[in-house]
């Protein structure tokens, strides 16, 4: 949990990745050009003395992760979202399978989500189907620009995606995390595009859309659609390292999120391993909204929004009591690896203000 | 203001340079000289040639598209220029494109697997473009004292632009009086609202909502806000594309010095 002002803060990482990008596993030279694009991205916003040499970075396993994760309780829980590209990397790049290795050996403090490609039309749906038996998914990553043989990408508001949507309604899976930012190879195709979000979240009241990287580079667009669908969320992966070394972009960029979406609307994600909370929670924790900004806006990045931003939020989508988690954290497996049983068990807890 | 020679000799290299310019980043609507996408200017008689390097190797490829054939065609509006050669280079693309701009093919011709061309996408980056421009217009007139009410009723034939003047004039109440205001910002947002069309008739209304038609006043704040929201996409975007910019030289540069 994070110390501000005396408070402690449950952070939920909603958005991590545990991949593999090493030579052996890369299929197609799009697999070399996304990973090195990833890099691209990591060295871009990481401080310098944090940056990784692009070996590890291709591949650091789930030791590294669970120790970058909680080892500084850094953050308190995480939630998986897999990116399959399967035209670009032999076993996948993290799909759910790989990340499942890892979030069922520490359940407690793993949200595991899953995935569909309407592309893959009965047999996708089994496969969906297959995730909730297995995993019991929560939610699923989406990831409409991804290759698959000819085709270059898929719509949210595709016929077919609606037969997948409707899968997740069914099942019970409430949580979709569509990518909407960086791309592969868009073409003329926008793949950038979030104006498909729209009507599937329309569509779908029942389900909630959190649209990661805050549809940057269609932050207007994305904001736009927020404001009318109540189901759509911001997932702040991309613009949230803009407080390490973009403050007054930053702030700017929270700024029009708070006034467009409200403060419950949006949603913390490093992106591990392309950013590593170990150093930027602390950094979004401690930004501040510029004197204008805020004179601009009327809106705050005080404790109570980050406290919901950080971890609330996410909460309420994936029914996590966080209470209940920081006492159970007082004596988890994580806790005792790295001797943080004191640090859960620190304190009466606060009364909670609603 | 014009530096370029009437009599066929070379252009000048400020002359290229005035022409590259006016040449913009679709997604950023900055000038690509601003940015400093072009490594070098080559002119040879009346050949011009154009290196360019865009962010990253993973800029979309139309966006990429769109700024070499823009940077082409200014550079070939020069009378004294028979032909402009496009380079781009460290794009996964480079091929495609810089075989299609100088061979004067189309987007759909230079990338057979795309799904067709690249009109749609340029007309909405204009759009976007010009929503944030207006901007700065409606802003430079809020704080010239015009409320909600006159600003959306503004017509084409109310703006008094002179050429090279700091200053415009926007007459208000049927040219009953006018109000001074900078000119730059006007200028700039009229310039885009032209060029996609939106404004021409003197009668025509000035100012309008992202989706191109007249303000209501009551939606007069939250057209505002808008305005404000695409510019900060276009500028947080800005920032992600120069900080891979100098992510990638430093890690071409450290390459180098292996």
């Amino acid at each position: 949990m994070y110390q501000h002002n005396g408070e402690e803060i449950f952070i939920i990482d909603g958005h991590v990745h545990l991949w593999d990008a090493t030579e052996e596993n890369i299929q197609h030279q799009g697999g070399e050009e996304f990973i090195q694009c990833f890099y691209d991205y990591h060295t871009t916003f990481t401080p310098e003395e944090r940056q990784w040499d692009i070996d590890e970075y291709r591949k650091y396993g789930a030791d590294r992760m669970v120790e970058d994760l909680f080892g500084n309780a850094a953050a308190d829980m995480a939630v998986f979202q897999p990116t399959y590209l399967t035209d670009f990397y032999t076993e996948g790049f993290n799909t759910t399978e790989q990340n499942a290795e890892l979030a069922t050996e520490h359940p407690e403090r793993f949200v595991l989500n899953g995935t569909f490609d309407p592309r893959d039309g009965e047999e996708g749906l089994e496969y969906l189907e297959e995730l909730h038996e297995k995993y019991e998914i929560p939610g699923v990553k989406l990831y409409t620009a991804e290759w698959r043989g000819d085709s270059k990408g898929w719509r949210l508001d595709d016929e077919e995606a609606f037969e997948f949507l409707q899968k997740c309604a069914d099942l019970g899976i409430e949580n979709v995390h569509p990518h909407k930012g960086p791309t592969i190879r868009p073409l003329n195709r926008d793949a950038f595009d979030v104006k498909d979000a729209d009507d599937a979240a329309s569509s779908f009241p029942e389900l909630n859309f959190i649209v990661e990287h805050v549809g940057l580079p269609r932050l207007d667009d994305f904001c736009w659609i927020a404001t009318q669908e109540t189901n759509v969320y911001g997932g702040l992966a991309v613009a949230a390292p803009f407080a390490q070394n973009r403050p007054g972009k930053f702030s700017e960029i929270m700024s029009e999120l708070l006034w467009w979406l409200g403060e419950d609307r949006v949603i913390f994600g490093s992106d591990y391993a392309i950013w590593n909370p170990d150093w930027l929670v602390e950094e979004v924790m401690e930004a501040e909204l510029t004197e204008e900004h805020r004179a601009e806006y009327g809106v705050e990045w005080d404790l109570e929004t980050k406290k919901k931003v950080m971890g609330e939020n996410i909460a309420d989508l994936y029914d996590i009591d966080i209470e209940a988690k920081r006492e159970a954290f007082e004596d988890d497996e994580i806790s005792q690896q790295f001797g943080l049983e004191d640090h859960y068990a620190g304190e009466e807890p606060t009364p909670a203000d609603d | 203001m014009s530096t370029q020679p009437s009599d066929g000799s070379a252009p000048t290299r400020a002359t290229v340079r005035d022409r590259l310019d006016r040449v913009t980043d679709p997604e950023l609507d900055r000038s690509i000289v601003a940015l400093e996408y072009v490594d070098a200017i080559e002119i040879d008689g009346g050949h011009v040639g154009v290196d360019l390097t865009l962010p990253t190797a993973w800029c979309s490829p139309a966006f990429a598209w769109m700024m070499a054939v823009d940077a082409r065609d200014e550079i070939e509006s020069l009378p004294a220029v028979e032909e402009a050669r496009i380079t781009l280079s460290e794009h996964m693309h480079e091929t495609e494109i810089n075989r299609g701009v100088n061979e004067d093919l189309s987007f759909a011709e230079a990338f057979p697997d795309a799904d067709g061309d690249v009109a749609a996408v340029r007309a909405e980056l204009d759009d976007k473009a010009r929503v944030a421009r207006q901007y700065d217009a409606v802003k430079a007139l809020l704080e010239a004292g015009f409320d909600a009410e006159a600003i959306v009723d503004v017509r084409l034939r109310n703006l008094e632009l002179t050429d090279e003047a700091e200053s415009a004039a926007v007459y208000v109440r049927d040219r009953s009086f006018a109000v001074t205001v900078p000119a730059a910002p006007l200028e700039r947002y009229l310039e885009k609202a032209r060029e996609i069309g939106l404004v021409s008739a003197p009668d025509d209304h000035l100012f309008r909502t992202p989706e191109g038609d007249p303000i209501d006043p009551d939606s007069f704040e939250l057209v505002h806000r808008r305005g404000r929201l695409a510019q900060v996409n276009m500028s947080s975007q800005g920032g992600i594309c120069d900080g891979l910019r100098e992510a990638r030289e430093g890690r071409l540069e450290r390459s180098a010095d292996d």
